[in-house]
């Protein structure tokens, strides 16, 4: 299978606390922190653009690598947040890269849309070549264009990048796989420019029993013992969600990588940048075992493992 | 094993965030006995008491927001 060749993140520099929030919404900041588990979280600046973040995120990520847009066979971006219904954000992306010929298309995927394009990636790539994934959210907009105590807390804008390769590479794709299930369409959804409807108790429990069950099945393939696994790299949506998957899987605190308290839930994004992150803390490194997880709208969700070489 | 509405009623206190309700019909929602999260745990505790596993398709809030609707699916698993 293929490897990843390395993470890369951009964030914007705004830092919104839980108190400006608070303000917004006419609650107690403290109730935030214990709703979610956050924070702080990242905004966009007026006028900066999901394409901006995306640029960022993917100049870094191939800087990193030694690679060239014209080395590229593929570019995959994953957003809920793009700017127009088309062309898609990797269409811009391509633009500014300067790669005409590879193969640009957007994974209209919130929260998974990282992950989903990580994992395409993997069984495009031996037929295109190397191939970018991106995924970039400007959320902060519509959920503050639609003040809600339930959502406006949660997201952070933010992108993330990685790099796919069909040879060897630091990172082997051990196991992939996503699933949906459509029944769910409009348990989370979200119009052009909001607002963004969720029915919490049906997300926790399927997010739940989702996330549990891809994780489980992807190590059973894999024939790795969750115990063994050194690090867990969740869809950052909510830290008590985070906790609730892991209680139920029995991983020990360490396992588990969180980056929300500081960033949010940036959607599409957060699995690429928590992968980023963890990664430059030296903790992806040879023989480590890293499973990746995500559950969003549709409902859609997934894993995908990594193992160090 | 068969099903024992005390036993139910006791599991769902062993996860309750406020005084479960005598109403069998009164919502535990909004009577603040479970939140979301609280469901998830909710729904652990019965499977360890009744021996029962929940479907995925049957993880829905519906299915537990009273104690008539959880007995109604635990009654279902264990005859």
């Amino acid at each position: 299978m293929a490897s990843v060749l390395g993470f890369a993140c951009h964030l914007p520099e705004r830092r919104v606390g839980n108190g400006e929030l608070a303000d917004l919404l006419g609650v107690d900041p403290a109730w935030i922190d214990q709703a979610c588990g956050i924070q702080e979280r990242r905004y966009a600046a007026e006028g900066e653009s999901v394409v901006d973040l995306a640029e960022q995120a993917a100049r870094k990520c191939l800087a990193a690598s030694g690679l060239e847009p014209g080395d590229l066979g593929a570019i995959i971006v994953g957003t809920g947040t793009p700017q127009r219904p088309f062309p898609g954000v990797s269409a811009s992306l391509q633009q500014r890269l300067g790669n005409a010929g590879a193969f640009a298309f957007d994974i209209h995927l919130a929260s998974v849309g990282g992950l989903a394009g990580l994992g395409i990636a993997c069984d495009l790539c031996p037929r295109l070549g190397p191939t970018l994934v991106v995924a970039a959210e400007i959320m902060s907009r519509p959920v503050r264009s639609h003040p809600a105590r339930e959502t406006t807390i949660l997201f952070g804008d933010g992108a993330g990048a990685c790099l796919v390769h069909p040879g060897p590479g630091p990172l082997a794709v051990v196991d992939w796989r996503m699933g949906s299930d459509g029944a769910f369409a409009e348990d989370l959804s979200m119009a052009w420019d909001g607002p963004l409807a969720m029915k919490g108790r049906t997300v926790i429990l399927q997010a739940v029993r989702k996330l549990q069950g891809t994780v489980r099945a992807s190590c059973a393939a894999a024939g790795w013992d969750l115990a063994a696994v050194d690090l867990f790299l969740f869809h950052q949506a909510n830290l008590n969600l985070l906790l609730q998957v892991a209680k139920g899987l029995g991983l020990a605190e360490a396992q588990v990588f969180t980056n929300i308290g500081r960033l949010g839930n940036t959607s599409a994004a957060s699995v690429l940048i928590a992968a980023a992150e963890a990664q430059d803390q030296g903790l992806l490194g040879p023989g480590r075992r890293i499973a990746m997880a995500g559950f969003g709208a549709g409902f859609t969700w997934g894993s995908l493992l990594l193992e160090g070489r | 094993m068969t099903f024992d509405d005390s036993k139910l009623r006791k599991a769902v206190e062993r996860v309750a965030q406020a005084p479960v309700p005598a109403d069998v019909h009164a919502s535990l929602f909004e009577a603040g006995v479970v939140d979301s999260f609280g469901l998830v745990e909710l729904v652990a505790e019965l499977e360890a008491a009744f021996g029962i596993s929940v479907a995925d398709e049957e993880m829905l809030p519906s299915r537990f927001e009273t104690l008539a609707r959880i007995a109604e699916l635990v009654r279902s698993k264990v005859g």
